[in-house]
Formats: structure tokens, sequence, C-alpha cells
């Protein structure tokens, strides 16, 4: 069960092999998009894969998700299998490849010595269908560490999907800073006690996120979003957040808005949170409390205008918009298979179900027990399957979902993170 | 149909014939001919795109059998690389052509009389949107996608189309998705900007001038007081002002057309495999050539009601 990742080798081995008019027009071609994606905007993923902080994901607490596609490494065993063989298979393409980050060979020491346990994750992040790019993912694998430590896997990992609205500074602030923030918090707390209080830490956490882009709202206008020139609707824009943090022992999923993730547990989808919709009963009831309406207009909608109750950002809609999230911890098992967060693009038009049965089919192709007497080619097969990149199974979920929720029309930005949380399997 | 002395039998060769016969001066009609000439032409080559991947799913069946899955390299190479080349230059040429006319007359070119009106409310600056070429490619993938079993897709059976997007492929065609739009809210931008200046002092002073300069002519009609050279100096004024909007215009719609041939060119040739450009290349010709028809059918339903059985 050579699975996906195979034939995606196959096919983009066939690139190098073309015949020379069409590669040359190709290379031709090729400058064309970094040429105008270099006036996009600042942090242009452009400029990350030209200067490859590429190192980014070696070093655990760094800012590293500024790609739209991520894979972690952490085994160095498979991972020296796995730079080889896309070394080979690509070459020089690969290192033109925007957006994509990828340890090489170069880089390989480094991540010996830095070896951090962390579950092996794939994200996908699209326009789709929209005029504008309004969703960020921010992934920070070990964002917190415990020194002294003996065994690394004590780190704790940060997962975020964030649906800007609006405009996307709100979503790309939060990408930014979020980790930031509950990391400063974590720190804070933990001189007082050994166990971090999630509940609190996170809904400060939150606090700040949003106290931080109402100042920045306030302050200096720098942001290259095209709302930069009308102060009045800096205060109309926001964004959800979908926030994961997985420690050896538990998930703190912290949830705003309608973007949702979603636990896959011995084959069950289970909701980790819990979407902020206007008509959701309690949240109707906590708006209309502090004053404000529900009213339909394409859907329910706060005071007519936000199809969520809950956001960060959005000053215009306070009180009856909040940032406070709903925090929701959950202690780890063996069955747990994966983690899916998502913003709503994929989550309107693929059930939970569907979801996780899709990850679930894709991270089981990869590890099926060769069945006794199978013959050895197919073993063959299968150990360059495994050797080959280590979470290539999640990038794969991740990005089958993404074409699904297009397939189905999905209109929105796409953004879905696929973790896999097996434990034996992770922590070989 | 006969317009031209010698009955051309290509687009080209009947661009050519026409420039030469009018010195260089293709007309409105002239392009018009050139296009019913291409659409004929990308009808030929959609049917050559269809046989290719026909070929090439008999093809893959026996090398699927024989366990050969690379064997079908040659294929890529000898047919359908030189065939989406042919495509792509159809593409290119039916480009320079329209550039080289729409110098002589560019009001025309924006709005296009060889187009139907159909065609025509889904223009942007005398063409296809070319953000739509995402739309297409994401419309196309899914419909192939949609038409395999799931637990395929997860086994990682190859389709070899569209459906099998990798994920590089998909980072590439976001990346110059967002890229295209950007521009295409550019050149929008300039347009806009174009079109407010009919209403600048230039063209709001000269109006006046002209329209004074017919209530004159009207209540004097006898008299002696506008001779023709006052005509000339206000048919010059009026003419050099117009060159100005139309200059404008014209690097407008350059812009516009390079964007088109530049965003079709980095999904064929950047993003998309041999096989799944063919694919591709098949759906844009379908959607453009029955777009085309649909139009020309309603609006010929609409001149005469009676006519419209079929």
């Amino acid at each position: 069960m050579a699975g996906i990742c195979c034939e995606l080798v196959e096919s983009e081995t066939s690139a190098p092999m073309e015949p020379t008019s069409r590669t040359l027009k190709r290379r031709k071609m090729e400058l064309m998009p970094f040429k105008f994606m270099a006036d996009v905007s600042v942090s242009s993923p452009v400029e990350c894969s030209r200067k490859r902080h590429k190192l980014d994901l070696c070093s655990p607490s760094s800012s590293s998700a500024s790609s739209l596609l991520l894979q972690s490494k952490r085994d160095s065993r498979v991972e020296s299998c796995e730079s080889k063989s896309q070394e080979e298979n690509e070459g020089a393409k690969c290192n033109k490849e925007a957006w994509r980050l990828n340890n090489h060979d170069g880089e390989k020491s480094t991540n010996d010595a830095v070896q951090v346990y962390s579950p092996k994750f794939g994200m996908t992040s699209v326009c789709g269908r929209r005029r504008d790019m309004e969703d960020a993912v921010s992934i920070h694998p070990g964002f917190i560490q415990h020194e002294g430590s003996s065994a690394s896997n004590q780190n704790l990992h940060f997962y975020g999907v964030f649906d800007g609205h609006g405009c996307s500074h709100v979503a790309f602030k939060c990408k930014d800073r979020l980790h930031e923030i509950v990391k400063e918090e974590v720190e804070v707390e933990k001189v007082d006690e050994p166990v971090v209080q999630w509940k609190e830490t996170m809904e400060k956490s939150f606090e700040r996120m949003d106290k931080e882009i109402q100042e920045w709202c306030d302050g200096i206008k720098t942001s290259n979003c095209r709302c930069e020139l009308q102060t009045p609707q800096c205060d109309a824009v926001g964004s959800t957040a979908v926030v994961a943090i997985v420690t050896p022992e538990k998930i703190i999923v912290s949830n705003c808005g309608d973007s949702r993730a979603v636990l896959c547990r011995n084959g069950v989808a289970i909701p980790l949170s819990s979407d902020h919709k206007p008509d959701r009963p309690d949240e109707l009831v906590r708006i209309e409390a502090a004053g404000g309406r529900v009213i339909y207009w394409d859907g329910p909608r706060v005071l007519g205008m936000l199809a969520m109750s809950r956001a960060i950002g959005d000053n215009y809609l306070k009180p009856y918009v909040i940032s406070e999230p709903e925090v929701m911890i959950t202690d780890r098992t063996d069955d747990d298979e994966c983690l899916i967060l998502a913003s709503d693009g994929l989550w309107d038009v693929v059930s939970n179900d569907t979801a996780c049965g899709v990850v679930r089919m894709c991270l089981r192709a990869q590890r099926q027990p060769s069945p006794p007497g199978s013959p050895g080619s197919e073993a063959v097969v299968r150990s360059a399957a495994s050797c080959e990149n280590s979470d290539k199974a999640c990038s794969d979920a991740s990005i089958l979902l993404t074409k699904l929720a297009l397939a189905r029309h999905s209109t929105d930005n796409v953004s879905v993170v696929v973790v896999d949380l097996r434990r034996n399997y992770n922590q070989v | 149909m006969s317009s031209s002395t010698v009955m051309p039998t290509t687009s080209s060769s009947y661009l050519s014939s026409s420039v030469m016969e009018n010195n260089n001066h293709p007309d409105r009609q002239t392009f018009q001919k050139f296009f019913e000439f291409w659409m004929v032409e990308q009808e030929q080559h959609r049917q050559q795109l269809v046989s290719a991947t026909k070929h090439r799913h008999g093809r893959r069946t026996i090398n699927v059998a024989a366990n050969q899955t690379t064997a079908s390299e040659d294929e890529v190479e000898t047919v359908l690389i030189p065939l989406i080349d042919r495509v792509m230059k159809h593409y290119e040429h039916y480009y320079s052509a329209k550039s080289k006319c729409a110098k002589q007359d560019v009001f025309g070119f924006l709005s296009p009389s060889w187009l139907s009106s159909l065609e025509d409310a889904f223009l942007w600056i005398g063409g296809w949107r070319p953000s739509m070429a995402f739309h297409l490619l994401y419309s196309k993938s899914g419909l192939q996608l949609e038409a395999i079993p799931l637990h395929h897709l997860i086994n990682g059976i190859s389709t070899d189309d569209l459906a099998d997007l990798s994920p590089r492929q998909l980072v590439h065609v976001d990346g110059l998705q967002q890229s295209t739009i950007k521009e295409e809210k550019k050149i929008t931008e300039m347009m806009a900007k174009h079109q407010e200046t009919v209403a600048d002092a230039s063209m709001v002073e000269l109006s006046h001038m002209v329209t004074e300069l017919i209530m004159l002519k009207s209540s004097h009609t006898d008299s002696a007081c506008l001779n023709g050279g006052g005509a000339e100096v206000e048919k010059e004024r009026v003419d050099t002002t117009l060159a100005l909007k139309e200059e404008g215009l014209e690097v407008i719609l350059q812009r516009a057309d390079d964007l088109r041939l530049r965003t079709l060119e980095a999904i064929v040739n950047d993003v998309l495999t041999p096989t799944q450009a063919v694919h591709f290349l098949i759906a844009a010709a379908e959607l453009h050539l029955r777009l085309h028809d649909w139009g020309k059918k309603r609006e010929a339903q609409i001149r005469c009601p009676q006519n419209s059985t079929t």
C-alpha cells in the first residue's frame, strides 16, 4: 500500500524529464509568479522560502507557519531517507518551489541535534473560490519546552486556524502573536504553580490578543491590507480562532467563532469545539442579555451583520460579540487517531464524520501491517513509503480534505490542519 | 464568408492576407473573420486533445496490467507535449493578432461585435477574466475528483487527471491565483481611473464648446460665420482629445490580454503535468466554444422567436 505518496513522487518526476521546448518555457514562466508575488505583501511566503527559513521547523519555538504547506520532521532516521528521496526526485525544482518547507541535506545535522518529539502534521490553506485570502494558520511544534526533563516529549505543541472577515489583518495578527502570548501566560503562571490552569490561561491569552488588535487598530495603521486607509472600517474586521494545544496527556482546544476542531478517536468523530453561531440557544441568550439582537439577513447575524457570535476583533459589535473562548480540555487516550482543525470553508461542505473517515484512511494507508504471506514486492513498496516523508500521510489527508471541499463547491477559503495523535506510532 | 480574393484556410493565413489587402489596417470585420477561423481551429484542437486522452487511457490499462507505469513517458513526450505546445501557440497567435488589430480600433475590442451578448455579459476588459481560469481548474478538478470513489483516492489509485492535483501543485495554484487576482484588481483600478477621465476638464470643455457651435450653427443657418475652417479645427480637437483616451485604453487592454495569456501559460506549463494540462485545455475549449454557441443561438432566438424550435 504505497498509497497516495508513491503516486505523488511519480507524477513529480515527470517534470524534469520534459523535452526542451516545454522545459524552457517552464523556466521562463517560473520566474513570472515570483515576479508578481514579490509585491504581494511584506510577509510574502516567497520571501520566506527564498531565504530558506526552512530551519524554522528545527528550532521548535520559532514561527514556522509562514508557509502554506508545512510538514514536521522529527525522526532523523526517517528524515534522512525522506530528504534523500526528495532530493533525488525533484532536484533543483524542489528548491524553486515556493511556500513549501523542507529540510534539506545541509540542515540535517542541526536537526539531529535539536531532535524534538512532536506529532506529525500536515497543513493546507488555499484561497479557493474567494477573491481574498483571509485565512491564516499557525503551527508551532514544541512552542513550550520543559527544560531539564530528560524526556523531550514533555513539549507542548500549538496549532491554530484563524478565519478572518472584513480583512485579513486580524487573522494574520493572531497567527503571528497568539502562540507567543500563550507562551508568556504559561510562563508567568508556572512561577506560582507547577500545573497550568489551561482554561484561565487561554481565556487570558485570547483577551490579550483581542486587546492587542484594538490597540493596534487605534494606533499606527501600517498594515498593507485593503482597509488600511479606511480608519472607521478597521473596527469591522475580525477573525475566528480555534487553537489546539497538545500536551503529552491532554488536548486543550480553545475556540472563538465558527472554525472547528474535531478529534478522531477509534474511528469516531468527536467535536472538540462548538461553533459560535448567533442562533445557538445559549449564545442567543447571551447576546440578547447584553442588549444585542440577532437579525436574519442571509442567515442569523449579530445586529444583522456578523454571522458568528464570538470573534477576535470586531470592536464595532462589542459587547454582543465577545472574544472569550470556550475551552475544552480532553485527556488523550491510546485510541486517539488524529486531530483536525479547519475553517468553515471545509466544515460547510464536509461533515465531521467524513473528514475523520478520510484522514483515518489516509493515515492507515501507510501503516497497514503487511498481511501474512504477502509478496515481497509489496513489502518493498511499503517500506519505501514509510521511509519517505514521515508525515506525508497527514499532508495527504489535509490536501485531500481541501480538494474535497473545493470539489463540493466550497466558496470560501479552505484551511485544514491534520495532526497525527497515534502514540505508539509517533513515539517510535 | 468570401471577403478576400484567395480563400484562406487558417486563421493566420486569413489575417495576413487581409492585412495585405487593407494596407496593414485590419478592421473590425477582418478580426471577426479571423475569430471565426480561430474558433474552428479551436474545435479541431479540442478534438485532438480528446483523442489524445482516449489513446492514453487505452495505453494505460495495458500498462497497468503489465505493471509498467512509466512506459507512457514516451507518449507524453512524443504526443502530449507537442500537442499542448501547439494549442498554446494557437492562443498566443490569437493574442498577437488581437493586439495588432486593437491598435487600430481599441473601442471595437472593448465591446467586440463578434461575440454574443451572453459572452459580452461575462467580459472583463475585452476578454475572459483571468481569475476565472482558477475556477475552471477547481471545477474540473472537483468534477473529476467526485467521479472517483473516495477509498480509491485514499489508497492512492492514480487517475492521472485533474483530480490528481498534488499538494505541491495545489500550493502552486493557490499562489498563482492570489497573484493573478492582485494583478487583475490593479488593472481593474487602472480601468476605473481611466474611465473617470471621460469627464475630465478637457472632455467637459470640449463637449461644451462643440455644443455651443452646434447651437450657433442652427441659429445662423444662412450666415457665413461658420466656415469650413472652423469645422476642421473642431474635428481636430475632438480627434486629439479622443486619441488620448484611446491610447490609455489600448495600454489597459494590452495589460489585460497579457495577464490572460500569462495565467493560461502558467497553469498549463508550470503547474500541471502534461496529462493534466490536456484535461484543462479540453475544459477551457469546451467552455469557450459552448458559451459562444449558446450566445449565438439565443440571439437568433430573440431575433426571430418562431424559428426557435430546437
